[in-house]
């Protein structure tokens, strides 16, 4: 149906666009800020774009503070986390989904029950744990915990009951063991749950701060997230250099959700039953 | 397919060690912690679970420690503030991008920019936004100030009182005890605002568009279509978008820490931070205190997905 645009769209159309301009206004002067003179910035009027532009900011973050390293870890803690989850997550979510035993549906409901138990539960035990076990600071506490995920396994189940079964079955017949047909057949065809599970895991393992923020003393194995937080309480009142670092943290991930904006979105609707 | 008729060993075991060894195992730590005086520093034995038992102490000692009954009125003005306000919103812009209109994707994306960005950088940016002096939240009010103000003595009315400190002041966000939690309400509902709008948009999006063109031949106007078509329609996604939110804005972490460090004066000290500094924040440590209030905030956060289900069958229109 076709209709004339009345005021009333261009007034609505009018206030989404401002909304959407405040969500940018923040990066702006992010960006502003890294790029001015240090000590100039509470001179008045206050300058919205810098005239001359100090790229020397960045040149000084990067000496003090190790951003590489910095997205190396969160790359290395997103992508084992997830990796983890969806080989252990679909291989439970598969068993839960075409295996039968004593017990199965129990075990299933149990899983579930622990989405009830908020991560923050978990923090303090862990981190005896981990201690007990010499992990503080190192990669097995930060990516370990992803072994388990109801919400992984409950997901994966949820797909492999909806897949057809013929082709397992014709598999079955000639002689494939479940192996087999697991690794074959049924994985393969779960490529698309797969990949937006993948995508939210990836996401929440990127911006995980409160585990990491525990499990980790020394600088070299902060996660950005928790590298950036520290970098705040150190350098509180050097904007120049923390709107230069904060720059260097968020630009790159901002540039690749506008490139793979639809797995993410897709990914990010998904997850949104985890919460 | 039930030709598999055993359990099957290989594919349950990863998930099992992780289930016993990081998930069910610490929780039963942790309930087990909470009852003691934990001393962290000597090894996880028996003779140290056992030893230190406490009883119900931790649990009796937050009914009179004035600091957690802070925290959780903290707690409290932080969700009952910033949940409806980010869900109203949300809405609103999810109901608003629901239209096609050239350029409504670049629209969307731009809404969804801070969903990307982590909590920590947010609260970093907002740090530095909210800056009363010249942060460009302020930098706005005191124009927006400053014109009101003319408009006054242009009539020749005396200028109210608020209109002059909002065009020569403005909030002293952050750093004014009474300013500090609307500012970390400010920044949170920036940045979730995205996520809540997308959950909007899909549940927008599965609405039968026939249910429309049936109340535009009975006549409805936009606003009757609101009330009688969507909101119920819609109501399922609010009920879960809500108790989304509110399990997540009690448990409002990393906001506080980047932003106000639980301060000034405590006036932003919420659970989940009060929990994080009796536990990894100060010397020595009390593992038994904190664990008790991480059950505290469990219980509250189960009573409160209970009371949204009860709910949830008076207000929510059943999926057929």
């Amino acid at each position: 149906m076709k209709r004339k645009t009345t005021f009333w769209d261009v007034f609505v159309i009018g206030l989404l666009l401002l909304g959407g301009l405040s969500m940018l206004v923040p990066f702006f002067w992010m960006i502003s800020t890294s790029l001015k003179e240090p000590g100039s910035l509470f001179d008045l009027p206050i300058q919205l774009w810098p005239k001359k532009l100090h790229w020397e900011n960045y040149r000084q973050v990067l000496t003090i503070v190790p951003f590489g390293r910095w997205y190396l870890n969160s790359l290395i803690i997103a992508t084992g986390l997830t990796l983890l989850n969806l080989t252990s997550g679909a291989m439970a979510g598969y068993a839960f989904a075409r295996f039968r035993w004593r017990g199965r549906d129990a075990m299933f409901l149990l899983s579930l029950i622990t989405l009830m138990i908020p991560a923050h539960v978990l923090i303090i035990p862990l981190f005896v744990i981990m201690s007990r076990l010499g992990w503080i600071d190192t990669y097995y506490a930060l990516i370990l915990p992803g072994l388990f995920d109801a919400f992984a396994i409950f997901l994966m189940r949820q797909h492999f009951i909806q897949m057809p079964k013929e082709l397992e079955e014709a598999a079955l017949i000639d002689g494939a063991g479940p192996w087999q047909i697991y690794w074959k057949i049924a994985l393969p065809l779960a490529a698309p749950a797969l990949a937006t599970l993948g995508t939210f895991t990836f996401l929440a393992g990127w911006n995980s701060f409160l585990w990491p923020l525990v499990a980790t003393n020394s600088i070299e194995m902060r996660p950005l997230t928790v590298g950036l937080a520290v970098f705040n309480t150190n350098f509180s009142t050097e904007w120049t250099l923390l709107m230069a670092g904060l720059s260097l943290a968020t630009i790159p991930p901002i540039l690749v959700f506008l490139l793979a904006q639809r797995w993410f979105i897709r990914g990010l609707t998904l997850g949104s039953l985890k919460g | 397919m039930n030709a598999f008729r055993r359990f099957p060993w290989l594919f349950i075991l990863p998930s099992l060690v992780g289930f016993l060894a990081f998930n069910a195992g610490p929780i039963l730590l942790s309930l087990w912690i909470s009852f003691t005086h934990w001393d962290v520093f000597q090894p996880l034995s028996l003779e140290n679970l056992v030893g230190n038992w406490a009883g119900l102490d931790n649990y009796r000692r937050m009914l009179e420690d004035p600091v957690l009954k802070k925290a959780f009125f903290n707690t409290l003005y932080y969700v009952v503030v910033a949940v409806p306000l980010e869900i109203v919103i949300a809405l609103a812009v999810a109901l608003g991008l629901n239209r096609n209109f050239p350029g409504v994707r670049i629209v969307r994306t731009l809404y969804l920019l801070p969903t990307v960005t982590s909590v920590v950088a947010v609260g970093l940016l907002w740090r530095w936004v909210l800056n009363p002096y010249v942060g460009p939240v302020n930098l706005f009010l005191r124009w927006l100030g400053s014109k009101v103000e003319a408009l006054f003595q242009l009539l020749h009315l005396p200028v109210p009182a608020t209109v002059h400190w909002l065009a020569t002041q403005g909030p002293g966000w952050l750093q004014d005890p009474a300013w500090a939690m609307p500012g970390i309400i400010v920044a949170s509902v920036w940045a979730g605002l995205g996520f809540r709008m997308l959950i909007f948009l899909a549940g927008l999006q599965n609405i039968d568009p026939t249910y429309y063109e049936a109340a535009e031949l009975d006549g409805a106007n936009n606003w009757q279509k609101f009330v009688h078509v969507t909101l119920p329609l819609l109501s399922p996604t609010v009920f879960l978008n809500t108790l989304l939110a509110l399990i997540g804005g009690f448990q409002v972490f990393g906001l506080i820490y980047v932003m106000t460090g639980g301060g000034p004066l405590d006036a932003t000290n919420v659970l989940l931070f009060y929990l994080y500094q009796k536990a990894f924040g100060e010397f020595p440590p009390d593992m038994g205190y904190a664990s008790a209030i991480a059950w505290l905030l469990f219980v509250i956060l189960f009573g409160l997905t209970v009371i949204q289900w009860q709910l949830r069958k008076r207000w929510v229109l059943e999926e057929a």
